[in-house]
């Protein structure tokens, strides 16, 4: 049964019900995805997904129920379980729909068009021999793999609200695989964009140096030192960090900057951005989960915060609009909140220049353990880190196995430079991070 | 969930384009969840997950593709699909689906489908409420109460025809304190492959003041010390340090390509002689157990290190026609959505000898890790990272002051040699792992160990 007959039969359930006010969240996606192991394909898979979120008020309470499952017993049960679960929350806070009639940026989807499964196979198979040919140190173990991600979101409510998106990216995924004959180390590398325009050996050249930065080098000395990020380590460090600027986690605690707003939290030399329409976002989208329209925001402004991120619930505990940045982790999950494309600003000064100021310290280009070693909460931060030493104002030997801990609130202050090579490497299911080179004074790195 | 005739079809057309061996996995989950915060019952999800995977394989190349359709003509479609995607050929094989019951070794006596959200909520106050009033600087909890009740279904051309029920029951606890301004937090998430009667022996205010009781500790402590030192890992979610340090890079994803560290090392020592490690699928309702892996494979018990020596890899049927190798049951997959991969299931390293109080007093100035966070590997070179969420400073053999914000980092091959005093009292924790084929539930486990030298990420 496809999405638009599913509706029809949950809406004659609504009725039945006597269930006035209601939303059907749709939301499918196909993924095709080929790897290699030496000179030909291992694995080809194709799967396809997609489920029906139902939420309904009733009593001024908001329940869920959502299905992968579209047939007429689901229909009526997704309608019951809502209904009955509503009845059963306890929490005061006002909910919401969104309006129907509101006004939308126009919307640029992926200007090309997915590759047949042939020229997928095909470039993947290429960018295999251009991860050998990239380095003789490169082993059996390196991949290449190719991945075409489709993806459709469709809301309509009882309040008129009646929107789609569909939307489609390919790319490729470089693993490099290295090896001096006493051990052995990797990196791997992502390009989205049109298959035959993607610059493989640039890719594979990016993937195996960094494999090959990895062999040797030991531990950082444990001590205090200024410490760069590189683009690629900020970001994954904005990402994990990202929750504290929701309204949601301010409101309920679990963020330390509620009631920060307008206030001074980070260096005067940080802003802060959240661009639905990033050139560099694969999935841009015009609309939020609950249908209201996205938009280009400063979060924070020359050290200033200026908003948190807000839906339509959290704005109105607020006393605000909303930001147009609610979202959903997966069809299924309740309506939160999320930046689109979050990005540190870039500064004024090369990444060099900021180096030539350091005499001693540390550059980290790879961050472990995100999800275990910081706490969004408290700030606090001990992670797993990979780089090189700074001496004399330049990038010398390979440091590795080492961590850098600090707190994030107060990194945010001890941002003392920031280069302006911004980049967004890291997109997370539907949000992309970026953030150019950043140095922070006051980290400390445990190492031997 | 297919009947035997159905899936019988399907696999004819999966193999119609020469592949050798071809299998459906089907699926219908109910993922339930209660959450509350801010002393309220703030959500209540009910997810149905349904759909279906053909995976075919032909020498040492695999298609899979996945649908949410699952009327025969749909898993027609998909089979076509994949058997397409293969290439050219023609069928090989007759396929005679014969239907297999493996019997159930983790017995489920209060299905939690049957219980109402009203009973659930009182089980989960129960938690809640024993962490919020716990102390004063409580200034926020969050509770969750999950259950899963996972229906797979698998036939292969094998002849196996096969469904196993999944049900099992967690409970999180996310407590935060605030001591003059310092924000820290607890946790508590204990979970089984088991209904509701999981709650007659995890009492849920236990749960609770558990997390309350860490939140408040660590809200008082200090930054733990950066350097390299022993450290003493307690049992329970300790066992995150075999996990992530060696488990990854035993699993047949990683092995069969040369990515692991320990490729290639069968029969060899990679690790200290006080070190036995076993993976076992057969724990009856531990959190990790399974009947038969997704791929129809009995759950069994391996053993992966004998007393230091390498014994056997984690291997699923497909990375193992790589190895020359049989599945040792450990092929598993989030849903049908994802590929199967190799992934363990309950993993511990077995008790030893020594004391617990001895293993302390060894320590003149260390680290005591009592609880562990999550942690990460990276299986190509071994280097891991996890966070100790609890940890005491041990001076004079004696375990002293609360530290926090620390975490431990080191090279898998280097650490497994490193754990030279192994305790007697093994006890297991709960995670969620996530990898290639997505989240699976897994235990972890250990008694208290000593690692005699590894780096302590602190300020």
């Amino acid at each position: 049964m496809d999405f638009n007959a599913f509706k029809q039969l949950v809406i004659d359930c609504c009725e039945k019900a006597g269930i006035t006010e209601y939303e059907l969240y749709y939301q499918a996606g196909s993924s095709i995805s080929v790897d290699t192991f030496r000179h030909s394909i291992n694995e080809f898979s194709s799967s396809r997904t997609g489920g029906v979120c139902f939420r309904c008020i009733v009593g001024g309470k908001m329940g869920y129920a959502s299905t992968e499952e579209l047939s007429p017993a689901q229909a009526m049960a997704i309608v019951t379980k809502a209904a009955d679960s509503a009845a059963l929350l306890e929490s005061e806070e006002q909910v919401f729909l969104g309006e129907g009639g509101q006004e939308y940026a126009p919307l640029c989807t992926t200007p090309y068009g997915l590759p047949t499964t042939e020229e997928l196979i095909a470039v993947t198979l290429q960018m295999q021999e251009k991860l050998y040919a990239a380095n003789p140190a490169v082993i059996d173990g390196c991949q290449a793999n190719g991945i075409v991600e489709q993806c459709e979101i469709a809301i309509c409510n009882s309040r008129g609200l009646d929107l789609q998106y569909s939307n489609h990216v390919s790319g490729l995924v470089a693993l490099g695989v290295v090896s001096d004959g006493k051990e052995m180390a990797n990196d791997y590398q992502i390009k989205l964009g049109k298959l035959d325009e993607i610059d493989t050996d640039a890719l594979a050249k990016k993937a195996v140096d960094g494999a090959i930065a990895g062999l040797g080098g030991e531990p950082a000395p444990t001590g205090q030192y200024p410490v760069v990020f590189d683009p690629d380590a900020m970001s994954a460090l904005l990402s994990t960090f990202s929750g504290i600027f929701s309204s949601e986690a301010a409101q309920k605690g679990l963020s330390q900057l509620g009631g920060k707003e307008g206030e001074q939290i980070a260096s005067e030399i940080v802003t802060l951005v959240d661009d639905p329409f990033h050139k560099e976002n694969p999935m841009p989208i015009n609309f939020d989960a609950e249908g209201s329209p996205t938009y280009k925001k400063n979060i924070i402004e020359n050290g200033r915060l200026c908003t948190l991120l807000y839906n339509l619930k959290t704005a109105a505990v607020a006393g605000k609009a909303t930001t147009g940045n609610a979202s959903k982790s997966g069809y299924d999950a309740a309506v939160g909140v999320r930046p689109f494309t979050m990005f540190i600003a870039p500064g004024k000064v090369s990444e060099a220049e900021l180096l030539s100021e350091i005499d001693h310290g540390v550059y980290i280009h790879s961050l472990g353990g995100l999800h275990a070693g910081a706490n969004p909460i408290s700030g606090d931060f001990s992670l797993q880190s990979a780089g090189f030493m700074i001496e004399n104002g330049v990038r010398t030997r390979a440091v590795k196995s080492f961590t850098v801990a600090g707190n994030f609130y107060q990194l945010l202050k001890d941002i003392t430079a920031i280069a302006d090579n911004c980049t967004l490497p890291m997109a997370m299911g539907m949000t992309a991070f970026g953030a150019p080179s950043v140095r922070v004074d006051g980290l400390s790195i445990a190492g031997k | 969930m297919i009947s035997r005739e159905i899936c019988q079809r399907v696999l004819q057309k999966a193999v119609s384009t020469g592949a050798d061996y071809a299998e459906i996995f089907a699926e219908n989950t109910v993922n339930h969840s209660i959450n509350m915060i801010a002393n309220k019952v703030d959500s209540i999800k009910d997810a149905v997950i349904a759909g279906a995977a053909v995976r075919i394989y032909k020498g040492l190349r695999s298609v899979m593709a996945s649908t949410v359709d699952t009327s025969e003509e749909g898993l027609l479609r998909c089979a076509e699909a994949a058997a397409e995607a293969l290439g050219q050929g023609s069928a090989q094989i007759d396929i005679v689906l014969k239907e297999r019951l493996f019997g159930d070794i983790h017995p489920i006596r209060i299905v939690p489908a049957s219980v109402s959200n009203r009973e659930k909520i009182a089980i989960l106050k129960e938690g809640y409420f024993a962490a919020r009033e716990y102390d004063d600087s409580i200034v926020q909890v969050n509770g969750t109460l999950l259950d899963v009740d996972h229906n797979i279904l698998i036939a292969s051309t094998e002849g196996l025809y096969a469904q196993d029920r999944q049900i099992r029951t967690r409970m999180m606890i996310h407590a935060i304190a605030e001591v003059q301004g310092e924000t820290q937090t607890g946790s508590c998430s204990p979970g089984r492959r088991m209904g509701l009667e999981m709650f007659e022996n995890v009492v849920p205010r236990e749960v609770g003041i558990h997390a309350a009781r860490q939140a408040v500790t660590m809200a008082g402590a200090g930054y733990c010390p950066a350097g390299v030192m022993p450290v003493a890992i307690e049992n329970g979610f300790g066992g995150v340090i075999f996990h992530e340090a060696c488990g990854h890079s035993l699993e047949a994803s990683s092995v069969a390509y040369g990515q692991s560290q320990f490729a290639g090392k069968l029969g060899q020592k990679i690790a200290n002689e006080k070190v036995t490690a076993i993976d076992d699928g057969t724990i009856p309702n531990a959190w990790g157990s399974i009947n038969i892996d997704d791929e129809g494979t009995p759950a069994r018990r391996t053993v992966l290190i004998e007393k230091g020596i390498l014994k056997s890899y984690l291997i699923d049927l497909f990375n193992g026609r790589r190895m020359g190798m049989e599945s040792t049951g450990n092929a598993r997959r989030q849903s049908y959505a994802y590929t199967t991969t190799s992934r363990m299931t309950n993993t511990y390293i077995a008790p030893g000898d020594d004391k617990n109080e001895d293993i302390i007093a060894s320590i003149e100035y260390g680290l005591y890790a009592k609880e562990m966070g999550g942690g990460s590997v990276n299986p190509v070179t071994g280097e891991f990272n996890f966070a100790v969420n609890e940890g005491y400073i041990i001076r004079n053999g004696k375990i002293c002051e609360p530290v926090r914000g620390a975490s431990l980092v080191g090279k898998g091959s280097d650490v497994i040699q490193n754990i030279d005093m192994v305790g007697t009292d093994m006890a297991m924790g709960q995670g969620m792992c996530g990898s290639s084929s997505g989240n699976v539930p897994t235990n972890v486990g250990q008694p208290l160990v000593r690692v005699s030298s590894i780096t302590v990420g602190g300020r």
